[in-house]
Parts: structure tokens; sequence; C-alpha cells
């Protein structure tokens, strides 16, 4: 039973009788085909059957998160709100005519309260749609070394009143005297990047650095859990804030959350390796800080958490994507951080 | 040629430092090395001030601080005209500077703040930048070192295309009834080789390139002396070897391969071995505009003398001792010179022909793993390039004053991405004009895309 099986003795095939099986099989893959000459007039296109992008755009779509519309929800309330106006616009209009003056300051209260929101509504739209522009220069940017050069001034010219500068600005003055007929796309976004963005970004890393400073000595300095959890939302907001004005972008409440979101997203999932390496010199300095009392060390994990945090934000809304030698680091704003955290305890010591 | 030891010692120590880099300006006669040179030094000289280097990130971010010329390594060797190029360049009407007769060098020392400071380092740095200019014509020995007499007249007789053949039409009927095996008279030699000289004049004036030996066109205090009297011979295919070794040394065969070999020996490998051996870096200069003004035989002449050139160099990745012992070229830039004669959409075309010009060496570099980069660049920009209305349409078009003087405002041709066919030079054909330079107006030489060369060239050297 448990017998191997023999090897399969030899076989002979022939050329005439062979087997039913195999005469099936070479109907199925028949001659090669001959050759066939075509008239050279014939029309004819390109080998390429789908045009490249298609499939990865198809992809990205599928990969992305399913995108869902509220339309039940968002007709219920604006078929409401808009109800609701023309109501109390009735009410009013009888209210007018009839004398009942309480009725008609209630509908014109509600009128008022309802411009108002809708008002407020709008406006955040407004700013919704000012991220999704600073999202499209932010494409048209990174396509720059491609763009013809007319082109490639366009989106400069874009980018300077996304930046807010105006015309006799000595940055973007410096990019005009740069500039040179013959330079291309790629030379041009160079340039943009050393005039225009290079002085933000300057502005930004003090901005982070001095923002995520303060955040470790008021933890630090703060007796009570709870009110550090409320510093650290409200400073980091704060610095989020202000670190997108610095770069031409400014948010409503949906947008800082969006934005907040995909920074969260960002230092949770993306570059891992770098996070690894983060983390190290972060460990790193936890050590150090263990040489500082319980409460600097707090203080100073947190500010290098809030200060990571600015960097991340700092990478996503700046309008070009940063150089590599360029690339702003962690490491360059600990040092300040622990000197910072430093002269506080010797302050400390010294009051005590 | 023997240097002090100490100097010899402190160029070691430099070059085992890394702070001194020897560039190889190449090109062949009339590719525009001297304005190059000139430009360079003139950029780099207000580099910092007027100089819009906007593209060499050391000159944009105010780190170079400029350059000085410094008493070279050779005193022997004259040293490269720069101000009577600039001179020349001041006149009114300005004009080229001449073309080069001789060699010449020049030392540049850069003083740059680095980017980082190290541990040792000061404020400043210094590099320095040997460059030097020599007549193009020359360049074309080269090759020569890798041939004999045999195997040089076989590849000068496979370059015989029909316009070519046609200036040396005098040599041929003179040489025809010259018998290899001979006895050689003296005269009658001189008289053939002046014919060869002739022929090879005029090729060049007609604008081919591939023209050995490079002394015969530019003789410098050679001028008569019989090591110039040799040429190739045309029939010697059909003999063989062994017979042509055997032949008596008086014949005219043994007496031209004895001149070629002097010739060889004397006078390309010395220029060679003093010139030639140590380059860091190489920026091969070829003017493509002229090329394709000349027509199609002319042009594939020139890809060929362009990749027999190029196997004269040692490429190759450095390393200390490399660096010390036997320098080699690691970055090359490969440039359209006078791109200024063309509007600045034909740019990108430009550097497309230049790179199917240059495609066999590219792909040898590409073997090497040595970087490469192909641009185009107008060292001096002699043009302005506007835009005109013109029939209803925004056209391209260049603003500059014609070699006689008179004022152009034109669009020069479209430029081809690669060698059109036969059908289009008989039609068509090219005619791109040239331009007198600008006229000069302080500050630093206006130019084309000479700070992404020096970046690329020796922009790793200034971090």
């Amino acid at each position: 039973m448990n017998q191997s099986r023999d090897p399969r003795p030899s076989q002979r095939f022939s050329a005439e009788a062979g087997e039913p099986g195999e005469a099936e099989a070479s109907a199925s893959s028949p001659d090669p085909r001959p050759t066939e000459t075509f008239d050279a007039e014939l029309t004819s296109r390109p080998l390429a059957d789908e045009p490249p992008g298609v499939g990865e755009q198809a992809l990205e779509a599928s990969l992305a998160r399913p995108r869902r519309r509220r339309w039940g929800l968002l007709t219920l309330l604006s078929g409401t709100l808009g109800l609701g106006a023309v109501e109390a616009a009735s009410t009013l209009y009888a209210a007018s005519l009839g004398g009942n003056w309480l009725a008609g300051a209630w509908s014109l209260l509600l009128l008022l309260a309802l411009a108002l929101g809708g008002s407020a509504l709008a406006r955040e739209l407004w700013r919704l749609r000012r991220l999704r522009r600073h999202d499209r220069l932010r494409e048209r940017l990174e396509a720059l070394p491609e763009a013809a050069p007319k082109e490639a001034h366009a989106t400069a010219e874009s980018l300077r009143r996304c930046l807010d500068l105006d015309d006799d600005h000595p940055h973007w003055q410096g990019f005009l005297a740069a500039r040179q007929a013959h330079h291309d796309g790629r030379d041009t976004q160079l340039l943009l990047d050393h005039h225009l963005l290079a002085p933000r970004d300057r502005e930004a890393s003090r901005l982070i650095s001095r923002m995520s400073g303060e955040t470790a000595i008021m933890v630090a300095v703060s007796p009570l859990t709870l009110v550090d959890m409320a510093l650290v939302a409200w400073r980091s907001l704060a610095m989020i804030d202000r670190l997108c004005r610095l770069y031409g972008l400014e948010l409503g409440y949906p947008g800082r959350v969006r934005l907040l979101r995909s920074v969260l997203y960002q230092m949770a999932f993306a570059g891992a390796t770098e996070m690894a390496g983060d983390a190290g010199m972060q460990m790193l300095s936890m050590n150090l800080a263990g040489r500082l009392s319980t409460r600097a060390a707090q203080g100073m994990g947190v500010g290098l958490l809030s200060a990571r945090l600015g960097l991340r934000t700092q990478r996503l809304t700046r309008p070009m994507p940063f150089p590599e030698e360029s690339l702003p680091r962690l490491g360059d704003l600990r040092r300040e951080l622990w000197q910072q955290l430093r002269r506080l305890e010797a302050d400390l010591d010294r009051t005590a | 040629m023997r240097q002090p030891l100490a100097r010899e010692l402190q160029d070691l120590l430099e070059r085992g430092r890394d702070r001194q880099l020897r560039l190889a300006v190449t090109g062949l006669s009339r590719s525009g090395k001297t304005a190059f040179l000139t430009s360079l030094v003139n950029q780099l000289r207000h580099a910092g001030l007027e100089a819009r280097l906007d593209l060499l990130p050391a000159a944009r971010q105010g780190r170079l601080l400029g350059a000085r010329r410094v008493s070279q390594q050779d005193l022997s060797v004259p040293r490269f005209p720069y101000d009577q190029a600039m001179a020349a360049l001041a006149e009114t009407p300005p004009r080229w500077p001449e073309p080069t007769r001789g060699i010449s060098e020049l030392r540049l020392m850069l003083r740059y703040r680095p980017a980082k400071r190290g541990w040792l380092a000061g404020e400043t740095r210094q590099l320095t930048l040997d460059l030097f200019d020599y007549p193009g014509e020359w360049l074309l020995d080269l090759p020569l070192l890798a041939h004999d007499f045999s195997s040089w007249c076989h590849s000068q007789q496979a370059l015989a295309g029909e316009q070519r053949r046609a200036h040396f039409a005098a040599w041929h009927s003179a040489v025809d009834d010259l018998d290899p095996a001979g006895e050689a008279d003296e005269a009658q030699l001189a008289r053939i080789a002046e014919r060869y000289a002739e022929g090879l004049l005029s090729a060049r004036e007609a604008g081919f390139a591939d023209l050995q030996p490079g002394r015969f066109l530019l003789p410098g205090d050679l001028a008569g002396a019989p090591v110039l009297q040799f040429f190739p011979l045309p029939g010697l295919s059909a003999a063989d070897p062994a017979g042509l070794a055997a032949l008596p040394p008086g014949s005219n065969f043994a007496t031209l391969a004895r001149r070629f070999h002097h010739y060889q020996q004397h006078i390309v490998k010395p220029f060679y071995r003093d010139h030639f051996r140590r380059f860091d870096r190489q920026i091969v200069l070829v003017d493509l505009l002229g090329a394709l003004n000349a027509g199609p035989e002319r042009f594939e002449d020139l890809s060929r003398a362009l990749a027999n050139l190029m196997q004269s160099f040692d490429y190759g990745r450095r390393s200390l001792l490399s660096r010390l012992f036997a320098p080699r070229i690691d970055r090359l830039a490969i440039a359209a010179t006078k791109a200024d004669h063309v509007t600045p959409e034909q740019h990108p075309r430009l550097v497309a022909l230049l790179e199917a010009l240059l495609a066999e060496p590219l792909k040898d570099l590409r073997f090497a793993s040595v970087p490469v980069r192909a641009l185009s660049l107008a060292a001096i920009r002699a043009s302005e390039a506007r835009e005109v209305e013109h029939r209803g349409q925004r056209t391209p078009a260049l603003r500059a004053v014609g070699l006689d003087g008179e004022p152009l405002l034109l669009f020069p041709g479209e430029v081809p991405e690669r060698l059109p066919d036969a059908a289009f030079w008989t039609r068509q054909g090219f005619s791109y004009p040239s331009f007198r330079p600008l006229p000069l107006e302080g500050g630093a030489l206006p130019h084309i895309r000479m700070d992404t060369a020096l970046d690329w060239l020796i922009g790793d050297k200034l971090q």
C-alpha cells in the first residue's frame, strides 16, 4: 500500500499515430502566421492601447477612502433652512400687515440667525476652496520642471499671490532679477525655492522652535495634567494656524481639522524609517532629559512632539516639496529645546 | 618643465585635500574655447557682485566670494590673455577675442564660505582651478597616439567623402605617382606635404573638423621643419605589411613612417603628457550650429572627430590615490556652444541633437559610470531674446547685431532634434547667422547657462 510508484517506463511516440489528446493540442496551437504585407499608405496607429496613467488613476481611486456624500442629510438640512427662511419672511410680512410686532420681531431674529449661519457656512466653504486652490498650486509647482517657460512664469506669479507678496517686495524683485529668458521650468523652480520660499522656511523654523520651546516650558511648569493636555492642544493648533498663514494658507475650522488629520496621519504612517530615526533621537534626548527633573523631562518630551508636529505641518503646507538636502530635521531643533529647558531649570533652582 | 620640489609637494598636498581641480576645456577650433575661458574668469571674478550666477548654489546663497588670478604653476607657459580678450570685447564696436594660436595657462583661486563649517576649517575656504587654452587644431593630434604609420594611412583613407576629397585633389594627383618603395626625394616629399597642408587648410575653411595632423594647420615654430613633411600614403592598404616593413630605410615609405613616428613621439606625446594627462573635470564644447550650417558631410566629420578625441582622456571614478598619482576625469559636461544664436525654446532641441552627435562616446562614458551632463550655453551672450507679432502670430525672435554691424531682429530657424535626411539638405539646409558681441556695460559679461555649467563642473567642491 505504501509503495512508492514505479518510475514511468519509456514511451515512444510516432508522428503518424498520435493520441487523440495530442491531435487536439496541435489543433489548438495552429501554425505560425505567415507573412502579410500591408500597403505602406494604410493608416496605422501606435501600439500603445491604453494611455498611461489610466490604470494608476483607477488604482488610486480604488485605494482611496470611499467618498461619501450625504446627499439625504444635505437635502434635509438645506430644505429645513430654506423653508424656515421662507416661513420667517412670510410671517414677517404678515406681521407687518397685521401689526403683530412680537411675532414679527421673532421672525426677524430668526432671519438674522439664518443669515449669520449662512454667511459663516459660506466663509468656511470659501476657505475650503482656498485650500483646494492651494493644493492645485502645489501640483502645478511640482510639475514645473516639465512646464514651458511661459507657463512657469504664470505659476511663479500665482505663487507670489499665494504668499501675499506685492510687486516691489524685495524677494519677488530678487526672483525677477535672477530670472532669464532661457531658464526652463526646473531652473525657475530652483529660483522660486531660493528667492520666495527659503525666507519663509527660515521664519517657519524659527516659529516652530520658539513655539515648541514655549509649549515645553509651559508643560514643565504647569501643575495639572488636565491643564497640560489643554495647553498642548491649544498651542499645537495655534502653531499649525500660524505656519499655514506663513505659507499663504488661511484655514477655516474644517480645513484646520482636515490638515491636522492629515498631519497626524502622516506622523503615524508615512516615513516609518524616518520616524524610527527620529524616535531614536528622541530616546536619546529623553535619556538626557532624565538628568533633568521629571517635570522638565515631561516638558522636553512634549516639546519634541510639538516640534515634530510643526515640521510635519511645514512639510505639508509648503507649496513646494523641500529639496532633499535642505529638509528641516528634528535634530536641529532638539538642541535649542534642550538649552531652553536647561536654562529654565537653572532659573528655577536659583529661585528655589 | 621641472618644478621646484616644494611647489610640487604643495600641489600634491592640495590635490590630496581635493582643493585643486584641473578643468579640461576641450573643443575643436572655432568651438568657443577662448570665449568660454574669458567668460569663466569674468563670471568668477564678478561672483557675489554683478555676475548673475543664480543656478550655481554657492553664488546664489552668497557664499562664493570671488576669484583671483594667481601665478601659475609652470612659468614657461604664457598666461591666458584674459585682458586682451576683455579689451577686444570692450572696443567700439566690440569684437570677438582673437583665436588662440598657442598654449596658455591660467590658475584661478576661488574663495568661498563653506555651507557647513567643519571642525578644522576656517571661515573661508579656497579652491584652486587650473585652466588652459590651446589651439583646437592641435587637439586632433591626440588620437594619433593610438596609430602607427600604416594604420594611420588606412584610417585617413576611410575618411574620404566626396566633398572632402575635392579639397585634396591637388595632393591626390601629386601623391598618386609616388612609389612607396622608391628612393626618397626630399624636395618631392616636401612638395607633396605642402599640397597636403594646403588641402587641410582649405578643408578647414570649408568647415571640416577631423583634420590630422593638427600642426600642419597651425605649425607654430615648426614651420618648414622636416618633421612636418609627411602625409598618408593612399594606396597602402593593398600592399602587404611585411613587405612594407622590409623596405630599405631610404625608401619613401620608411622616410614617411620615420617622420610620422618622430611627430608622434616628440610633438604629440609631450603635448599630451604636459597638458592633457591630469584632468579632473572636463567640458567638451561643440559648435553644433556651425556644423549644421556647413552641411551633412561635415556634421558626420565632426561627430567622428569628437568620438576619436574623447578616447584620449581617462575617465573613471576618483579616489585619494588616483587623485594624487593618476588623475582621472570623474565628471564631464558636453555643451553646445553659441546657444544665443537660436531662440530659447530651441535649446532643448539643441541638447537633443548634441546627444545624438555624441551618442557613441556617451555610451562608453556610461559604461565607465562617469556622470555626464549635456547642456547648451553661450559663454558670452550676443543676442537678446524677444517676441514679435508677425502675421497675427506671436513668434520668438532674437535682437542682435550682425558681424557687419547691421542691426538684426530675426528668428534664426529651428534646430532639428536629429540630423535630417538628405532630401532636406537639398531642399532647405540651415543658415544660422553670426552675431557681434553686445557692447560691454560694465559688470559681468552676459551669458546663457554658464552658471549651470559651473555648477556641474565645480559646484560639488564649493559645498
